[in-house]
């Protein structure tokens, strides 16, 4: 049986930080669960899609972040509770819902999960999420470990219902990734019946129609969504996940929240003696801020020091209060990213704390500076592992696709360029991708920005322009962009790299597939026919034939106008059908190799660089490494000396 | 002869807009690549002497060097190039009607050599969907249906190359100036590699003042609503015609001629070459005959062949009316002068001193006297 459900009351049990948000749910009595994927939020959704049936809830990876709130919402306005998980981006896709529903307000308990990653470790940028409750007026909690990450989980739903708002819970990539001890609870049994009650007064919370807002009128449902944001700091005055540790009177008193309360408590031992004169003050509920219970704590020291991750989100909010505090009290030193003492990017560590700590208490200590760590780290890495650079995948479909893209515009000769998107294939802005994509931002945005370009014929732009996107981000935002390029005649050509899955978090299905969450089957929406169907010539091709995706982007490139879409349809080669299937036994002809001499010059291992592929200094010759070789045989087709060969594996 | 690597050739001839899209450097390695008569660069190389440079027509080429070692003699200082003997010509009677550009003597040669087996291959040029292509064909009866001229710069000796990529070893082409420098840079081997063996057996030469740019001559025709893929021929009548005509399945047009000049690839403006000097024939159009062409030989091996030819009655020669000889010689001798004055003043004719990479090297007493 899944440790999820596991219904030993006390049992001592290693969770990672998101099995530990599941768990949670679980044992609040979760019925709905919907997400998007991204790193570090997606195994949240998946462990949860894994015992869905036994558990009797309803698991969905949405089309995209806001369709996912909306499907949450939904579950909670029929009384049910729900749990609603993506990374930090997503917030902002799901944004435009949120300030809507945080008016209207919620029924049965609601939780938004964002895992922010800070370092943006397997992001674009580190967006810090928090910054939304404040403004979506909506309380925040955040873990500061794996047995709060369980518990706070599951506090949140009764939260959401005793003030009637979905409530937000923030993990972080270390939070949500690394694992921990975790005392398990009660799981709850029986099942609520779900039913949308509407036909009671316009504001009754119970019965009423869930209305956002009443134009003109905030008095009635902003004013009311106030109240129970003063509720919640009401109620986070003595929350138990916020609390101190340390001297009565701390020289230093570090204020931190979430995984930085760890971060906090290591660096305090690594000062030693003078780590004696440092409280810790460790902070749960980070929005609404429980006035009070701060006040009271940071009357005791004169010195402050805020950590977390990653802007100033606490030490601004808490600032804000001192400013009222000031009379009576008196001024008092604050230390963070104001100041200048910690960094307001990247992720903190230990040492950074240490260091910041040594600062203010004017004891000296030999600075450590994530720079030099890192530089020692890969002086150790050089010796032990062999150097990696950013790329992708041997046998991944996206390197066949961009050779051909990259070709095309190269042929094109009218400096035709790649507005990119969010997925495995960002990495083509880099030379694993040739280079190829010319801008980067959030999902979908690349076939907006294409369409953007495509309509600037009149004021003279003559480069053909092209968008990719994955087939996930395709559902995801890039539909409408699409249409709205159908619509106002912007010319360019759009390439969805259809690698079946939503590759780059783990495969999770997405409406193109015929599976769902829960792994039943499901009706396929495709993608050929969404285009089609609002009027784009479509084509679809292998990318593993060079030739044919070649010449298919060249025509489609020299037409001037309207839209097209090239849809390069072949499975990522770590996708769970091909995996350790190779198609080919692949190897190399060392006499036919041509290696650095003219008509060659090591195009396979110098450009294509597939990892599969080495070359032999002292032979001179290209070899294939067949450990790492995932036998596509693409490079086979690019070797002008025809010195790779491949043969059907058997 | 001096001979750089990709790096030269794209800073000389292809960001210099002096690429002719011969194609010398298309498909004898990964790395350029043609489209829509253009040449471009696919991924960076970085080899320091390289078959690409050696074989471009625009990039170092020793006139006198290539003379030397193709005909035994220094460049010519006769506006015509080396040559033996200049007829007047047209197809015979072994031939067959076909839509030819004029006396259809190209294709009654390329007929002769394939059917004789004197070559194995041919390259010539095609329409495919209305662009022109080049084609390679094995079987002499083909030859006719790439009959007519296409006056776009067309990437023949890519094909040339790829001919040679398949083991075709006995190759015969047809050629513009610029693409016959290019096969006869192949010809003479020029990096000295072991390895070489000589892939052409048969040089033809087309007459050519200018070639146009694929896309602008396309984007022409589709915008005064021709369908490219109905064309059937183009001509440019003899002065004072001052046009252009397209005859297409639905009829012929006419396009003033100054329309045309201006969509004129600019790298024809660097070529001081009207009549495929280093061809082993070339062949033009006699002006005023709509049915005949001009025939010079020039190398020994194509006056046997134009012997062979006219004995066997595949082509009829005629001797070249001195008239029509002087109208020769005066073109040729302007569109070289022409070239020669514009190539001296940007500094690109036998250049001396580190990094001054010439666009030809040819002895300065025949230069002046070509230029003055
Ligand atoms: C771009 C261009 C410009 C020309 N300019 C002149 C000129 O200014 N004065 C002049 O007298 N003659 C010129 N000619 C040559 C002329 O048009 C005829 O090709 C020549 O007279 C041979 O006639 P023909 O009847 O023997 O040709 P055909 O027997 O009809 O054979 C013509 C051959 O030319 C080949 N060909 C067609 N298009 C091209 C191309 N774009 N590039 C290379 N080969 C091609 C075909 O494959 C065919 O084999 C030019 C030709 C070209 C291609
Ligand atoms: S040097 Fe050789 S391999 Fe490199 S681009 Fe030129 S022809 Fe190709
Ligand atoms: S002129 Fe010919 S060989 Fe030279 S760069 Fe252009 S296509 Fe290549």
């Amino acid at each position: 049986m899944s440790l999820l459900l596991k219904n030993k009351e006390g049992d001592k049990r290693l969770l990672m930080g998101n099995e530990a948000i599941a768990r949670g749910a679980i044992e609040a009595g979760l019925a709905v669960a919907t997400g998007y994927p991204g790193t570090p939020s997606s195994e949240i959704i998946e462990n949860l899609s894994r015992i869905s049936r036994q558990a009797g809830i309803y698991v969905e990876w949405s089309v995209n972040e806001k369709v996912a709130a909306e499907a949450a919402a939904a579950a909670s306005f029929a009384g049910l509770r729900s749990l609603c998980v993506m990374k930090q981006n997503g917030v902002n896709v799901a944004s435009d819902f949120l300030l809507h529903l945080a008016e209207s307000g919620t029924r049965g308990g609601m939780v938004l999960v964002p895992c922010d990653d800070p370092g943006a470790l397997s992001s674009v940028n580190e967006g810090d999420a928090r910054f939304f409750a404040r403004m979506l007026e909506v309380p925040l909690l955040e873990p500061g470990d794996f047995q709060e990450a369980k518990d706070m989980t599951r506090w949140a739903f009764a939260l959401s219902e005793e003030i009637r708002n979905f409530v937000v819970l923030r993990s972080v990539t270390r939070l949500s990734h690394a694992s921990g001890m975790v005392s398990l609870g009660k799981i709850p049994r029986g099942r609520t019946q779900a039913q949308f009650r509407h036909a009671g007064a316009l504001l009754d919370p119970e019965s009423g129609p869930m209305i956002s807002c009443l134009p003109g009128a905030p008095q009635f449902t902003h004013r009311r969504q106030q109240d129970k944001i003063r509720t919640a700091r009401e109620i986070f005055e003595t929350s138990p996940f916020n609390y101190y540790e340390g001297p009565r009177r701390p020289e230093v008193l570090i204020v931190a929240s979430s995984i930085c309360s760890l971060y906090s408590r290591e660096a305090i031992a690594m000062l030693g003696k003078a780590g004696k004169k440092c409280g810790l003050l460790k902070m749960g509920t980070t929005w609404p801020l429980p006035e009070k219970f701060l006040q009271k704590h940071l009357s005791s020291a004169e010195k402050i020091v805020f950590v977390e991750e990653v802007l100033p989100f606490l030490e601004e909010n808490v600032l804000m209060l001192a400013g009222r505090w000031t009379r009576g009290k008196g001024p008092k030193s604050y230390y963070g990213k104001n100041s200048g003492t910690l960094p307001s990017y990247g992720e903190m560590n230990p040492d950074l704390i240490a260091e910041a700590l040594g600062k203010v208490l004017a004891v000296r200590r030999r600075p450590v500076r994530p720079e030099s760590f890192a530089a020692k780290a890969g002086a150790f890495a050089d010796n032990a592992a062999p150097r990696r650079e950013l790329t992708f995948c041997p046998g991944c479909p996206h390197r066949a696709s961009f050779w051909s893209i990259h070709s095309a515009l190269k042929l094109d000769g009218r400096e035709g360029f790649v507005c990119g998107d969010i997925g495995c294939y960002t990495l083509a802005a880099f030379p694993t991708g040739f280079n190829s994509l010319r801008t980067v931002h959030s999902m979908g945005s690349g076939a907006g920005l294409a369409g953007g370009f495509g309509r600037l014929r009149a004021f003279g732009l003559r480069q053909p322009i092209l968008a990719v996107c994955g087939d996930s981000t395709f559902f995801h935002a890039a539909v409408p962009a699409l249409i709205n390029a159908v619509h106002h005649q912007a010319d360019l050509t759009m390439v969805i790299l259809d690698n079946r899955g939503t590759a780059m978090t783990g495969f999770q299905p997405h409406p193109g597939l015929p599976v769902n969450a829960m792994q039943e089957s499901a009706p396929p929406v495709e993608i050929e026919n969404i285009c089609r169907g609002i009027g784009v010539e479509t084509e679809i091709r292998d990318p593993f034939d060079l030739k044919g995706t070649r010449d298919a982007l060249l025509s489609f490139l020299e037409k001037k106008e309207g839209a097209r879409v090239l849809i390069l349809r072949q499975a990522c080669s770590l996708s769970p059908e091909k995996k350790k299937k190779n198609s080919f036994k692949v190897r190399v002809d060392e006499n036919a190799c041509r290696g650095e001499r003219c008509g060659c010059n090591r195009l396979c291992t110098r450009i294509f660089r597939c990892p599969g592929l080495y070359w032999d200094n002292r032979k001179q010759v290209a070899r294939i490494d067949d450990v790492v070789c995932a036998g596509c045989g693409v490079c086979a087709s690019i070797c002008p000396a025809g010195a790779i060969l491949k043969e059907d594996a058997v | 002869m001096n001979i750089f690597g990709p790096k030269e050739l794209m800073e000389d001839v292809i960001l210099a807009g002096r690429c002719t899209g011969c194609g010398a450097c298309v498909d004898i390695c990964p790395y350029f690549g043609s489209h829509m008569g253009k040449t471009a660069m696919l991924f960076p190389c970085t080899i320091a002497r390289g078959r690409c440079f050696a074989s471009c027509p625009r990039a170092e080429v020793d006139l006198d060097l290539l003379s030397e070692k193709t005909f035994g003699a220094p460049y010519a200082e006769v506006p015509v190039g080396s040559h033996r003997k200049i007829f007047v010509s047209r197809s015979g009677a072994r031939i067959g009607n076909a839509n030819y550009q004029a006396g259809g003597t190209v294709s009654a040669l390329l007929s002769f050599v394939l059917e004789k087996g004197i070559i194995d291959a041919a390259v010539l040029v095609d329409r495919q969907e209305g662009l022109p292509r080049p084609r390679r064909i094995t079987e002499p009866q083909e030859v006719l249906s790439c009959a007519s001229s296409s006056f776009a710069a067309v990437p023949v000796i890519s094909e040339l190359n790829r001919a040679v990529r398949d083991g075709y070893r006995r190759i015969g082409t047809v050629a513009t100036p610029c693409q016959a420098v290019a096969a006869a840079l192949i010809r003479i081997n020029p990096l000295n590699e072991d390895e070489f063996i000589n892939p052409l057996s048969f040089i033809i030469g087309l007459f050519c003042t200018w070639a146009l740019d694929l896309r602008s001559m396309t984007a022409l025709f589709s915008g005064r609503g021709l369908d490219l893929r109905s064309v059937i021929r183009c001509d440019v009548p003899p002065p004072p015609a001052e046009k252009f005509e397209i005859v297409t399945g639905g009829g012929k047009h006419d396009i003033p001629l100054q329309e045309v000049r201006d969509l004129t690839s600019p790298a024809c403006a660097w070529c001081p070459d009207m009549t495929s000097e280093f061809a082993d024939v070339s062949v033009g159009m006699l002006e005023g005959s709509a049915g005949k062409n001009i025939l010079i030989i020039r190398t020994p091996f194509g006056e046997e062949i134009a012997e062979k030819a006219r004995e066997e009655r595949y082509i009829v020669l005629d001797e070249i009316p001195p008239e029509q000889l002087r109208n020769l010689e005066r073109a040729a001798a302007a569109k070289k002068r022409r070239a020669l004055l514009k190539l001296k003043k940007e500094g690109l004719l036998n250049t001396a001193g580190k990094g001054k990479r010439a666009c030809f090297r040819l002895r300065p007493e025949i230069l002046e006297k070509l230029i003055g």
